[in-house]
């Protein structure tokens, strides 16, 4: 059998085709997608892809699919260190392979290819496996997910370096009126998130070579910023945390403040405290840069 | 006729700027003539590694050089890519902008891979008038590189040093000669590797790679992640010759060392830059890289495969 030498276009799509398929390079010839560009049964490779002195057609093409799969896992499994820790490898490289399969990365950068990946966990989660619906194995893992990646976003996006942000002083300048109707601008390396697993205690211990254990379910709320070009997370209790989300948010002072006191065993004077504490300890956190 | 490296000067011996090495730089600010960079790995970071970039980029001379162009896609350039290349290459007053004459993906995908080329007269035609297109829009003479490659197509017409060669001269643009890659395909392709390095237009080889590989046995995989191996050393010194010295640079990718290590290595060029032929004795010199077992495939990996990862307090 002869076929006419493929084009440029076509021999990129088969050869894509083929070193992608999940199955390998045999089951990538022949599949529907390879078969559309160019039709040719595995025993004929050789009219596409020469053998060298020691390697056939198929194994050449393997060195291809091999690196393919390797290189982008290698991108994953040191995005998600702690999740690794926790699932092992070898479940590791079954989710991720699955991951890639689904999100096929269509960007220039290697930074995206582990965007989606703990939205994929979490629609393809196990149904839960206790019994009164409390967190089980699968919400840790996801939560660690989750906050592995916004460590890289964190890490990498906009941040606050060099530039001016929220001083005490700034607030200790507005009159109690102006006070209450603020909005504070939050810094753009912000991110609060609420987990059912403690686990920026569980990926610092993978990060300090540590083999943490599977911890208990316990409700963490964090601030997640960067200082000084370091990430930078806090564990808060509710009323700080629901504070800074609303200012976060973009409510006013007041309207912040007004939802922490909706919690009826707060009074007036511990809360005044506590502003005060918050405040300072957020000035010096980064965690806005600004009054509007 | 164009001048020697399209005019650019030779910056000596450079060595490829990694996040590990971060620290070390920046304590010790070493005496090292120039940094190459993975353009990608800096083009959107808004974080510490732009910061350390544009603070290195105060002292030493920065080379670009991009793993995602795909100039030899059929998919339509990336003109964001290319605007965030060029916005990337103005902010740090890069020397040039190179990539590879490759593929990595087609169909809006990218494998992250660089992808070989069949060398047709097809694809000729089309690579020159992507060159004459990114080269229009970086306001600059592209620089491409010959990969290292694992196949070689049936519909191909030519060498690829044919191919490299007509690119050139008829795009117009500079080459990154990378002797390991030439000496990688030279053993997976059977082809005799002087014979290519003859082939390229001296005057326009802007700059050299140098690296180490890793040996399978059957192939040889440019894995970037130990010494350069005397044969490569041998071809370097022959190009060097040809071309009358160009910018040299040594990539470590994987298992990386402490710095001072890699720029030892890249010194080492020193050595080939004579015209005599003897080995420099004062050294372990290798003649291979060690043979590695089948078994350990899985995890040999060929370059390129960086990201920069997040530092957490
Ligand atoms: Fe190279």
């Amino acid at each position: 059998m002869s076929i006419p030498s493929p084009d440029l276009d076509a021999l990129q799509r088969w050869m894509q085709s083929v070193i992608v398929h999940a199955g390998g390079v045999h089951q990538g010839i022949v599949s529907a997608d390879a078969q559309a560009e160019i039709p040719l049964p595995v025993e004929q490779i050789d009219i596409v892809i020469n053998p060298s002195t020691s390697q056939s057609s198929l194994e050449r093409l393997a060195v291809y699919s091999n690196a393919y799969k390797a290189r982008l896992l290698e991108v994953l499994i040191s995005e998600y260190p702690a999740l690794v820790h926790a699932v092992g490898e070898e479940a590791f490289v079954g989710l991720a392979g699955s991951y890639l399969e689904e999100h096929p990365s269509r960007s220039y950068t290697l930074a995206d290819l582990g965007r989606a990946f703990p939205a994929f966990l979490a629609a393809s989660r196990p149904p839960s496996q206790t019994e009164d619906g409390s967190p089980d194995w699968a919400d840790f893992l996801i939560d660690l997910a989750h906050l592995e990646r916004l460590y890289s976003e964190v890490f990498d996006g906009p941040g606050t370096e060099g530039q001016p942000t929220l001083q005490t002083d700034d607030l200790l300048r507005l009159s109690s009126e102006e006070w209450l109707t603020a909005r504070l601008i939050p810094a753009p390396c912000l991110r609060l998130a609420e987990y059912r697993f403690p686990v920026h205690d569980y990926a610092t211990a993978v990060r300090h070579d540590q083999d943490p254990p599977f911890p208990a379910a316990q409700i963490t709320r964090l601030a997640i910023t960067r200082r000084a070009y370091m990430v930078r997370r806090v564990a808060m209790e509710a009323r700080e945390f629901g504070a800074l989300s609303a200012l976060a948010n973009g409510l006013t002072v007041g309207d912040a403040l007004q939802r922490v006191l909706a919690d009826r065993s707060v009074t007036i004077d511990d809360l005044a405290n506590d502003v005060r504490t918050w405040f300072r300890n957020w000035a010096v956190a980064v965690y806005f840069v600004g009054v509007q | 006729m164009p001048l020697p490296r399209l005019g650019h000067p030779n910056l000596g011996l450079g060595v490829g700027l990694r996040t590990v090495h971060f620290p070390h730089l920046l304590q010790h600010q070493p005496d090292v003539d120039w940094f190459e960079i993975i353009s990608e790995n800096f083009m959107d970071s808004q974080g510490r590694p732009r910061a350390v970039l544009e603070q290195l980029a105060e002292r030493y001379p920065i080379v670009m050089h991009g793993v995602s162009m795909s100039i030899g896609s059929t998919d339509p350039l990336d003109q964001i890519y290319l605007r965030k290349l060029k916005a990337l290459a103005d902010a740090v007053r890069a020397q040039w902008v190179s990539d590879h004459i490759c593929w990595t993906g087609v169909a809006s995908r990218n494998s992250h891979d660089l992808l070989p080329l069949p060398y047709t007269e097809q694809t000729l035609r089309h690579v020159v008038e992507r060159v004459r297109t990114v080269q229009e829009i970086l306001e600059r003479p592209l620089v491409l590189e010959n990969p290292s490659s694992y196949v070689t197509f049936a519909a191909s017409t030519m060498p690829e040093w044919e191919f490299v060669a007509r690119l050139a001269d008829e795009a117009d643009c500079g080459l990154l000669l990378d002797v390991n890659n030439v000496f990688v395909s030279s053993v997976n392709h059977d082809f005799d590797p002087i014979e290519y390095l003859d082939a390229i237009p001296a005057e326009r080889v802007v700059q050299f790679h140098l690296a180490g590989h890793t040996n399978l046995g059957t192939h040889l995989i440019d894995t970037h992640d130990g010494h350069v191996i005397d044969p490569v050393w041998e071809l370097y010194r022959h190009a060097h010759h040809r071309t009358g010295g160009a910018a040299t640079l040594l990539e470590w990718d994987a298992k990386i060392p402490p710095f001072p290590v890699v720029h030892a290595e890249v010194l080492k060029a020193r050595d080939y830059m004579t015209a005599a032929l003897t080995l420099p004795t004062s050294r372990e010199s290798e003649s291979s890289a060690p043979e590695v077992t089948v078994g350990r495939v899985a995890a040999v990996v060929p370059h390129p495969a960086s990201i920069v990862l997040a530092e957490v307090e």
